[in-house]
């Protein structure tokens, strides 16, 4: 064959290999292939003749199937009482129901209960129930499943079965004795008729509500199966056995791929319009591409769509973005001090016995390290915006939320230079970084874990801002997760900061579970009597049952946490969910996007 | 050749002793363990999970455990998932099994079918612009990343054309009987192809050596001066011989089918072997570890056992006894 040809040949299918990659790389222009315009124009005019149909109708439509995805599949426990991770609590939310929920100022509204009152010590909680409730399988829901639910996650061998949520019985009356065995009478949660029921606590409760929260399971389904067996059973796991009061039954699955709720017809709030909604679970790379086509109509937690898909999301058009703070926030840690290796050894939280890190050890070095680090540089830069830093650890949400109380360590490295040389730490020996007053080497480890890439991506960030104002970061390599918490928990180590994040709850800004110095989760051992006085006596009933002055105390505490720093707060990221257009009704609260489901309709069901 | 094959198959055990007591050493030893990677949640109390520890017996010694996993093992019983709370091990990868030989297969068939014509014809044909093209292809087959062709694909063929689904295996729960069977297929054809991509590249490229190598020794000289036919010197000759390789590639393959497809079916969301093996070394779920490996080395080593059964098949040079 002739050469030239030869040549061009090659050619030809280099043109077309390279025209093919970009092609697909052309992802963030607005301009796309236009036969697939085409095809995609033609669905999106029949949206919108439904839509102008729609507009004369006007009010909500029945039946309609609606699409929702998830990044990670579900473990596969659909009981509330075992289910661990946010995947689960996705389709538990539409399918279960607990007596109370919370409205959008964190306040607890009615729901399977519809009043309640304590006493006036506050030790119980009683509490009127709806009446014909009735569970997926229509039977009647009654007082006796409250108490049966209660009385299974204080049962004995609830925790080694697998269940964590005891933090919902601890305070209940008789707890202890019950969860150990010693006997067999439940005191804590008590039927007194079929729709009354009654709370009782072993001390005065500032937060009763809380713990009447926590969804209900039905006692005619599990009441033959020992707790030991339920995570296995079948009534726990399996489409069409899982049985709660919700919205939306769960009916079907292709385990790990979909997972198919149809509306609950005698839901007691009444029938739901849609017929049915689907969970898909879907890559996130390519999340954003299925919103666009309208293969997927909604995303929300845990994750939501990336800050960086935000414009792009926004631009399609067909999508509604809802965008409210998070209740988590990241932060940078100072490891105030260690533990010794015996007590690593035995698992013990003597804070007597803990070692100070004498690295970080006046709290001035700490404020000069905040005042250095650009937080509003990363929101910004990592965030794109979507998120703000924070300055104390109680969600912005919160009634107990108090910005004026805490100090503002607004970036400014001169100021934090100048409170450095102020301490007396300056470069003695010339190489450009400051050392100790003594005149030793001062190099501050820097740790952080794989699995967020936004912090991943923050940790060299702080390490350059830091040096940028002489002080001596050996960032380490990231470690995995699981690998990195061991680290973190077992520190009898050379660690000082870290980088960590939390997600919280709605449901109580009480910041003891991971900032009093015994706390597990404590992991900077930050040991100040004064912040562990007032986290206490926050909780301490009788005053504590108002909450202005609880407020009042967490403001206190906010300051001191402030000015003490067992940890910088970086930012709290806003959660972005996303839905179709075709989606009415939807109500989101702080917490959720799934409020009132039954009430979801889309404008394209006939 | 039984005995052969017996003996063999005995020497697998001690084999399959020694690769649980790496693997099982080499899990525990990892930083972590099924808890410690939880979600930290302030509202659980860490004593439940060290009660959870004492219940699954993770605070025994390693040995104590080894031995614990290995009896129960050797009974048939592959144990409970630490993570996947109440399902057993077994049910866990048979589930996903079936998903991940599935695919496999289809890339494997998919890369037989494109690679050896092609790889037979460019030897045949050296320098011809086929040939060049092939060769472009294949550079370009093993240059670009798994992950990237797979998004690339997605983005094309399943958003922006709407030919193929982008996720998953199955559209949905009401597709029976032969309608299901299709619509798998067509779940499998961009997971496939992705998977397949690499693989016809190498496959293309060892026939094609392999090919020119044989067509240019003695015996094909010697066919040919007989006066045979092109054909029949291609078929009886040449092929067998260049299969050799083929058949050692595809003796790992074997294994591969089951763990090769990890990235693969994470771009796709596609639930087998390789995505329940990733997120149990994740989640340091030993059990579910174990058996994946277990399974591995065993594919493994009947693949190349299988491989060495058809070298005697193929080339009756070689004999076993």
């Amino acid at each position: 064959m002739n050469k030239a040809l030869r040549r061009l040949l090659i050619l030809l299918v280099f043109i077309c290999m390279t025209g093919f990659l970009l092609v697909a790389c052309n992802n963030d222009s607005d301009e796309e292939g236009s036969e697939n315009k085409e095809t995609e124009n033609t669905e999106d005019e029949k949206d919108d003749n439904e839509e102008e149909k729609e507009e004369v109708e006007s009010g909500p439509q029945e039946g309609g199937t609606l699409t929702g995805a998830m990044y990670s599949a579900p473990a596969g426990m659909f009981n509330p009482i075992f289910y661990e991770e946010a995947y689960e609590a996705n389709i538990l939310s539409f399918t279960h129901d607990s007596l109370v929920s919370q409205n959008e100022s964190l306040e607890f509204i009615p729901s399977l209960a519809k009043e309640w009152e304590t006493n006036d010590d506050q030790t119980s909680l009683t509490l009127k129930l709806e009446e014909g409730v009735t569970w997926h399988d229509g039977e009647e829901f009654t007082a006796e499943d409250v108490v049966f639910t209660y009385k299974s996650m204080s049962d004995p061998d609830y925790v080694s079965a697998g269940g964590i949520r005891t933090a919902y019985v601890l305070p209940l009356l008789g707890y202890n004795a019950y969860s150990s065995g010693e006997t067999d009478t439940f005191e804590g949660v008590v039927a007194d008729d079929d729709y009354t029921v009654t709370f009782h606590f072993e001390e005065p409760n500032i937060n009763p509500l809380y713990y009447a929260s926590f969804p209900i399971i039905p006692e005619h389904i599990f009441k033959d199966i020992p707790v030991a067996e339920m995570p296995e059973a079948a009534e726990s796991r399996d489409a069409g056995a899982v049985i709660g009061t919700g919205a939306f039954k769960f009916t079907n699955m292709i385990e790990r791929e979909q997972y198919i709720l149809e509306r609950h017809g005698d839901y007691w709030q009444g029938t739901p319009y849609l017929e049915s909604i689907v969970w898909k679970v879907v890559a996130q790379s390519v999340m954003t591409g299925l919103l666009e086509s309208g293969e997927v109509d909604f995303i929300a937690d845990p994750n939501g769509i990336p800050p960086a898909d935000f414009e792009t999301v926004q631009g399609f058009g067909n999508i509604e973005i809802i965008e409210q703070p998070d209740f988590g926030y990241q932060l940078l840690g100072f490891k105030h001090n260690h533990r010794t290796g015996e007590d690593v050894e035995a698992g013990a939280l003597e804070p007597d016995n803990w070692v100070p890190n004498e690295k970080l050890a006046d709290p001035k070095l700490r404020q000069a390290i905040s005042y250095a680090v650009n937080r509003e540089g990363l929101v910004d830069g990592l965030l794109y915006g979507r998120g703000q830093p924070i300055n104390s650890p109680v969600a912005t949400q919160f009634w107990a939320y108090d910005d004026a109380a805490a100090t503002n360590y607004n970036f400014d490295p001169e100021k934090a230079g100048s409170m450095l040389d102020e301490l007396g730490y300056v470069d003695d020996n010339g190489d450009g970084f400051r050392d100790d007053p003594d005149g030793n080497e001062w190099i501050l480890n820097m740790d952080y874990p794989t699995g967020n890439e936004l912090r991943e991506k923050s940790a060299p960030l702080i390490e350059q801002q830091l040096e940028e104002v002489g002080i001596n970061v050996n960032l380490r390599q990231p470690k995995e997760m699981t690998a990195y918490v061991e680290e973190l928990t077992n520190d009898n180590t050379d660690w000082d900061l870290y980088l960590l994040g939390w997600s919280l709850g709605s449901a109580d800004p009480d910041p003891s579970g991971l900032w009093a110095t015994k706390a597990a989760y404590n992991f900077s051992r930050w040991n100040n009597p004064e912040s562990e006085e007032l986290m206490q006596k926050a909780l301490k009933a009788p005053e504590a049952f108002e909450q202005d002055y609880r407020a009042e105390v967490y403001s206190e505490w906010q300051s001191i946490f402030s000015e003490d720093l067992p940890a910088l707060l970086l930012y709290a990221q806003n959660s972005l969910w996303a839905y179709n257009k075709r989606l009415q009704g939807v109500d989101p609260l702080p917490y959720t996007m799934y409020q009132d489901a039954h009430l979801w309709w889309v404008n394209d069901a006939n | 050749m039984h005995k052969y094959i017996i003996r063999r198959i005995l020497v697998f055990i001690p084999m399959l002793i020694m690769l649980s007591i790496i693997v099982f050493a080499l899990a525990t030893a990892a930083p972590g363990d099924p808890f410690t990677g939880k979600i930290l949640d302030p509202t659980v109390d860490p004593e439940v999970f060290n009660e959870q520890r004492e219940a699954l017996g993770l605070n025994d010694p390693i040995p104590v455990q080894y031995l614990r996993w290995a009896t129960a093992m050797a009974k048939g019983d592959f144990g409970e998932s630490m993570y996947y709370k109440g399902r057993d091990v077994a049910s866990l990868i048979s589930e996903r099994i079936v998903n991940t030989v599935y695919l496999g297969v289809f890339a494997l068939v998919l890369t037989l079918i494109v690679a050896i014509p092609i790889g037979i014809y460019s030897a045949k044909n050296p320098y011809s612009p086929l040939d060049y093209g092939a060769t472009t292809f294949g550079f370009f087959g093993l240059a670009v990343p798994n992950f990237f062709f797979g998004l690339i694909a997605i983005y094309v063929f399943a958003i922006k054309l709407g030919w193929f689904p982008a996720q998953g295996t199955i559209s949905n729960i009401h597709v029976t009987g032969f309608a299901e069977f299709l619509d798998r297929i067509h779940h499998m054809v961009l997971p496939g192809i992705t998977l397949g991509l690499a693989g016809t590249a190498t496959y293309m490229r060892y026939m094609r050596s392999e090919v020119l190598d044989v067509l240019g020794s003695d015996y094909i000289r010697t066919a040919k001066a007989k006066g045979m036919s092109d054909r029949s010197v291609m078929y009886k000759h040449t092929l067998r011989n260049a299969m050799i390789p083929i058949i050692t590639l595809m003796g790992f393959e074997f294994g591969a089918l089951l763990s090769g497809a990890i990235i693969t079916e994470q771009v796709f969301s596609y639930p087998g072997l390789g995505t329940l093996f990733i997120n149990s070394i994740t989640n340091r779920d030993y059990p579910v570890i174990m058996s994946i490996t277990l399974l591995l080395g065993v594919a493994i080593l009947i693949g190349n056992l299988l491989a060495d059964i058809f070298y005697s098949i193929v080339d009756p040079r070689i004999r076993y006894d």
